[in-house]
C-alpha cells in the first residue's frame, strides 16, 4: 500500500510539466557580436600648435551602444571625443590629423560643414551648461535655427520625455532652466541636446560635478536612450564606465623623447573582458590601482 | 604594584580634566591686534578726507549758486538764452547743444563700438595682431582728451570743413559731436569688450553644440546676456562725453551763443556754431561781471545733477538685469 | 612605467591577509589528511577525534572569510585581476571548507570500524592514496603561490592514479572473502577511498581556479563519464 502511494507520487511528481528554467547565459552570449559602425577612427592625432595631445587612434564606434574612454588625466580622451563632432575647431591652434568617419564620410575633409555635424551629433558637457532662457526655449533653439517645420510644443515635450525630466518641469516650462537643480539642468541639456534629433550623443564626464543620486538616474537615462542613439561618454569614474558601457577604450600617457605627454589609445575591448580579464597590462594596472 | 596603579589612575583623571581647561584657556581671551586697528583707522580716516573734500567742493558750489535759485527759479534759468547780462542770461543754448552732442555720441560711437568689441572678442582670431589691436584701444582709452581736441580740430574742421560746417569753417556742432564720439569710442569698446568676456564660455559651447552658427551664437546667447553689462558701459561713456570740455574749447565751442537763430533749419544748427555746458562753464568763469559767479556755480550744478542721473539709470538698470538673469 | 607606485594599497593588504587566510585552510586540510588516512589505517580514535576538532576550526574560518570578502567587495569595487582574485578565494574558501569535510568522513570511519580487523591490503591502498592525494594539495598550493601555469596544469594528471585506485577499490572487496568482520571493515573504508577520490578532485579544482586568476580563461580539467569511468577509460 504504501509502495504504492509513494509509486503514484512519484508519477505525478514526474508528470508535472516540466518548469522553463533557461540556463543563464552570460551577456556576452547573448547578445549579437558586432551592431554597425557609427564612427570609424582611423589614425588620428590631434595637435595643439606644436605639442601633440594625443596619437595615433584606432577604434570603431557602434550603433547602439554606449562606448565609455577612459583613463588617467591629460590622456586625450576629452580631445577625442570632442574630435567627433568638430568642437576642437573652437580652439584656436587645434589641428587634426587621420580621419574620423561618420557613416563614412571624412568629418574632417572639405566640404563638411561643422555646424551640420553638430547638429546630427549632439554634446552634454562636464558641468551642466543650461542657457539663461527658459526650458522651453532652451530645448526649442536648436530644432529652431534647424529649420524645424513641426509641431515645436510635441517637440520640446517629446524631448524632456525621453531625458526623463517631463513630469518634473511639465508645469514650469517658462521658467528659467538655470533655476533647476544640477541633476535636472544636466537632463535638461541632454533633453536639448537630442531634440536635434543627432543619432549619436557625446558625453564629457556628465556626472562629475553632480550628486550620486542624480548621477546614477543620469546613468539609468543613458541604459534608455541606448535604443535610440549612440552614445559615446568619457568618464573619470571606472565604476561608471563598467556599469553603463558596452565597450570601453582605455587611453593612457605617455612621454615623448621631447618630454611630451602624448596620449594614446592602450586597449579598447568589450567592457567585460576589460575589467575582468584586460589585455594589456597598462590596462590591468590602471585598473587595480597599482598605477604610477 | 597596585600603588602604582591607583597612582596611574589618579594621573589619567587629572590629565583629563585639565585637557578641558587647558582648550579652554587656550581658546578664551581677546584678541590684541594694535596694528590691525591701526590700520583700519587709517583707512577710515583716509575715506573721510576723500569725502570731506568732495563735501566742501559741493557745498561751496550749491551755496554760490543759491542766489540763482531763489532769484530765478530753475525752470527760468534752464530756458533762458545766453546773454552778456547776467540778470537774464541762462543756459538753454548749452544744454540744447549738449543734447544735440549726447545724440551724435550716440549714433556714431555707440554702434560703431559696440561692433568693434563684437568683432575683436567673438570674431578675431587671437594672435599677436589682435593683442596688439586691443592694447592700441586700452592706450587710446586713457589719452588725454584734448588731444582728441586737436584731431579734431585737423579732421573734422580743417580737413572735412566744407562739410561739417561750410560757413563756419568747420567749426560746428557736428565736428564737435564728431569729436566727442571718437574720444568715447575705445571706452564703448572696452566696455562692451568686457561684458562680451563676461559671458561663460559655457554658454557659447552650449550653443554652438546644438548647431549654431557664430552669427548665431552671438545674436542669441551672447548679446542678450551681455547686453546689460554693454548698456551700461554705454551709459557711462555718455557721461563722460557729457562733462568734456577740452575738445570742444578746440573745435570750436568756445563761443557763447548759438549762430543760427530761431528761423534757421536743423542742418543749419548742426552745420552752425555752437555751445555745450562745459565749454559754457569755461566762458563764464572768465567773464568780469560778479553775476556771473553765481550763474556759474548754477549751472555747475545742473551739470551735476545731470551726471546723477546718468549714473543713476545706469546703476538702476543694471541692478534690475542682474536680478533678472 | 617603471615606478609603478600602489594608488589602493590598503585594499590590497587586505586582499592579501584574506589570500593568506584562505591558503592557510588548504594548508591545514593538507595537514588533516595525512592524520585521518593514518586514524583510519591504524584504527587510533585519538588521532580521529583531533581531526574533527581542526574541522570546527576550519568551519569557523570559513563564515568570517566570507563575511570579509563581502566587506571587501562592498568597499572597494574590485576590477580586473582584483575581481578575479576575489571570485577565486571566494570559490576555494568553500573548496578548503569541505576539504576539511571530506578529512573528518574519513576520521569517523575510524570509529565506525573500532574494534574491527583491518585488512593489510586495502589499509595499505588507502595509505598510498593519502600519499598521492597530499602532495596534489601541496603543488595546487605551490602552483598559485608561484601563479605557474605549468605547475598547475599538472595536476589533472597527478589525478588519475588516485582515481584507479578508487576504482580497484571495489575488487579489493570482493578479494576480501569470508570473514564477515573483514568485509565489514574494507566495506567501511570504501567511503574513504571515496573521500579521498573526492579531494583529488577538489585538488584539481584548486589549480583550475589558479589557472582561470592567471589567465582569465576557464578551463574544466576533470572529465567524467555518465558511468563514473574517468579519463584512462577504466571504470
Amino acid at each position: 500500500m504504501e509502495q504504492e502511494l509513494e509509486q503514484q507520487t512519484e508519477e505525478k511528481v514526474l508528470d508535472r510539466p516540466r518548469p522553463a528554467i533557461e540556463m543563464a547565459t552570460t551577456r556576452a552570449e547573448q547578445e549579437p557580436k558586432d551592431l554597425p559602425i557609427v564612427f570609424s577612427v582611423r589614425d588620428l592625432s590631434v595637435y595643439y600648435g606644436d605639442f601633440r595631445a594625443v596619437s595615433n587612434v584606432e577604434m570603431p564606434i557602434r550603433r547602439n551602444e554606449i562606448t565609455a574612454l577612459i583613463g588617467p588625466s591629460g590622456c586625450g580622451k576629452s580631445t577625442v571625443i570632442r574630435c567627433f563632432n568638430r568642437m576642437n575647431d573652437l580652439i584656436e591652434n587645434a589641428r587634426v590629423e587621420g580621419r574620423v568617419e561618420y557613416h563614412g564620410v571624412d568629418l574632417y575633409s572639405d566640404g563638411v560643414d561643422p555646424v551640420e555635424v553638430r547638429r546630427r551629433v549632439g554634446m552634454v558637457f562636464q558641468k551642466p551648461n543650461p542657457f539663461p532662457k527658459s526650458i522651453y526655449d532652451n530645448i526649442s533653439f536648436g530644432p529652431k535655427i534647424g529649420k524645424y517645420k513641426g509641431n515645436m510644443d510635441d517637440l520640446v515635450e517629446e524631448s524632456l520625455r525621453k531625458a526623463a525630466l517631463w513630469e518634473e518641469v511639465k508645469d514650469k516650462l517658462d521658467e528659467s532652466g538655470m533655476a533647476l537643480s544640477g541633476g535636472q539642468q544636466q537632463r535638461l541639456c541632454i533633453a536639448r541636446a537630442i531634440a536635434t534629433s543627432p543619432d549619436v550623443l557625446l558625453m564629457d564626464e556628465p556626472c562629475s560635478s553632480l550628486d550620486p543620486i542624480a548621477t546614477l538616474r543620469i546613468e539609468e537615462l543613458m541604459l534608455e536612450l541606448k535604443s535610440e542613439y549612440s552614445i559615446i561618454i568619457v568618464t573619470h569614474n571606472m565604476q561608471q564606465a563598467a556599469r553603463v558601457s558596452d565597450r570601453t577604450a582605455f587611453f593612457n600617457v605617455r612621454l615623448s623623447d621631447e618630454g611630451q605627454r602624448t596620449g594614446y589609445l592602450v586597449e579598447f575591448s568589450p567592457t567585460e573582458e576589460l575589467f575582468t580579464s584586460p589585455r594589456e597590462k597598462d590596462t590591468e594596472d590602471y585598473i587595480t590601482g597599482r598605477f604610477g | 604594584m597596585s600603588g602604582s596603579g591607583i597612582e596611574r589612575g589618579v594621573v589619567l583623571v587629572a590629565t583629563s580634566v585639565d585637557v578641558t581647561a587647558v582648550v579652554r584657556q587656550s581658546l578664551s581671551g581677546k584678541r590684541r591686534d594694535p596694528r590691525g586697528s591701526l590700520f583700519a583707522w587709517a583707512l577710515l580716516i583716509a575715506l573721510l578726507l576723500s569725502l570731506l573734500a568732495l563735501a566742501v567742493l559741493l557745498w561751496d558750489v550749491i551755496a554760490d549758486s543759491l542766489s540763482v535759485w531763489v532769484e530765478r527759479t530753475f525752470g527760468n534759468f534752464l530756458t533762458s538764452q545766453l546773454s552778456a547780462n547776467p540778470e537774464v542770461a541762462g543756459i538753454w543754448q548749452a544744454f540744447y547743444g549738449s543734447l544735440l552732442l549726447m545724440i551724435f555720441v550716440i549714433i556714431f560711437a555707440v554702434p560703431t563700438g559696440i561692433a568693434s568689441a563684437i568683432y575683436l572678442e567673438e570674431y578675431a582670431v587671437n594672435n599677436r595682431f589682435s593683442r596688439m589691436v586691443n592694447a592700441v584701444i586700452r592706450n587710446l582709452a586713457g589719452v588725454p582728451s584734448i588731444v582728441y581736441g586737436i584731431l579734431g580740430l585737423t579732421i573734422f574742421v580743417k580737413f572735412m570743413g566744407s562739410i561739417t560746417g561750410p560757413e563756419v569753417e568747420g567749426r560746428s556742432l557736428i565736428a564737435g559731436g564728431l569729436t566727442l564720439a571718437v574720444l568715447v569710442l575705445p571706452i564703448v569698446i572696452i566696455t562692451t569688450a568686457e561684458a562680451l568676456r563676461a559671458v561663460p564660455n559655457s554658454i557659447r559651447e552650449g550653443a554652438i553644440g546644438v548647431g549654431a552658427t557664430r552669427f548665431q551664437t552671438v545674436r542669441h546667447h551672447v548679446l542678450p546676456v551681455a547686453a546689460p553689462g554693454i548698456f551700461t558701459g554705454t551709459i557711462l561713456s555718455l557721461a563722460r562725453a557729457f562733462g568734456e570740455a577740452a575738445p570742444l574749447l578746440l573745435v570750436g565751442g568756445i563761443t557763447t551763443f548759438f549762430q543760427a537763430g530761431a528761423d534757421s533749419s536743423f542742418l543749419d544748427v548742426l552745420q552752425g556754431r555752437f555751445s555745450a555746458m562745459p565749454v559754457l562753464v569755461f566762458s563764464w568763469a572768465r567773464l568780469p561781471q560778479e553775476g556771473f559767479r553765481a550763474l556759474t556755480a548754477a549751472l555747475i550744478v545742473v551739470m551735476l545733477v545731470v551726471l546723477f542721473l546718468i549714473n543713476f539709470t545706469a546703476v538702476y538698470l543694471r541692478n534690475r538685469y542682474e536680478k533678472n538673469v | 612605467m617603471t615606478n609603478a607606485q600602489d594608488i589602493n594599497l590598503h585594499f590590497h593588504q587586505e586582499l592579501e591577509t584574506l589570500e593568506q587566510t584562505v591558503l592557510g585552510v588548504a594548508d591545514r586540510a593538507e595537514q588533516m589528511v595525512q592524520m585521518a588516512v593514518e586514524a583510519v589505517t591504524t584504527g587510533n580514535q585519538e588521532l580521529a577525534q583531533q581531526v574533527i576538532g581542526l574541522d570546527d576550526d576550519i568551519d569557523r574560518t570559513y563564515f568570517s572569510v566570507h563575511n570579509n570578502w563581502v566587506q571587501l567587495m562592498a568597499r572597494f569595487q574590485p576590477l580586473g585581476s582584483d575581481l578575479r582574485k576575489m571570485s577565486v578565494l571566494l570559490h576555494l574558501n568553500n573548496t578548503f571548507e569541505r576539504m576539511g569535510d571530506q578529512c573528518v568522513n574519513i576520521a569517523k570511519i575510524t570509529n565506525f570500524n573500532a574494534g574491527l580487523p583491518r585488512v593489510e591490503r586495502i589499509a595499505g591502498q588507502i595509505q598510498e592514496m593519502g600519499d598521492l592525494v597530499r602532495p596534489m594539495i601541496r603543488a595546487a598550493i605551490e602552483a598559485y603561490l608561484r601563479q605557474d601555469l605549468d605547475e598547475a596544469r599538472l595536476l589533472p594528471a597527478m589525478d588519475q592514479p588516485v582515481d584507479r585506485l578508487n576504482a580497484n577499490m571495489y575488487k579489493e572487496i570482493v578479494a576480501v572473502g569470508g570473514d564477515p568482520q573483514q568485509l565489514e571493515w574494507a566495506t567501511k573504508m570504501l567511503m574513504a577511498s571515496r573521500a579521498l577520490e573526492r579531494l583529488g578532485d577538489q585538488a584539481v579544482d584548486f589549480a583550475e581556479q589558479t589557472v582561470y586568476l592567471i589567465t582569465g580563461e576557464r578551463a574544466e580539467f576533470n572529465e567524467t563519464g555518465l558511468d563514473g569511468s574517468t579519463d584512462d577509460g577504466s571504470s
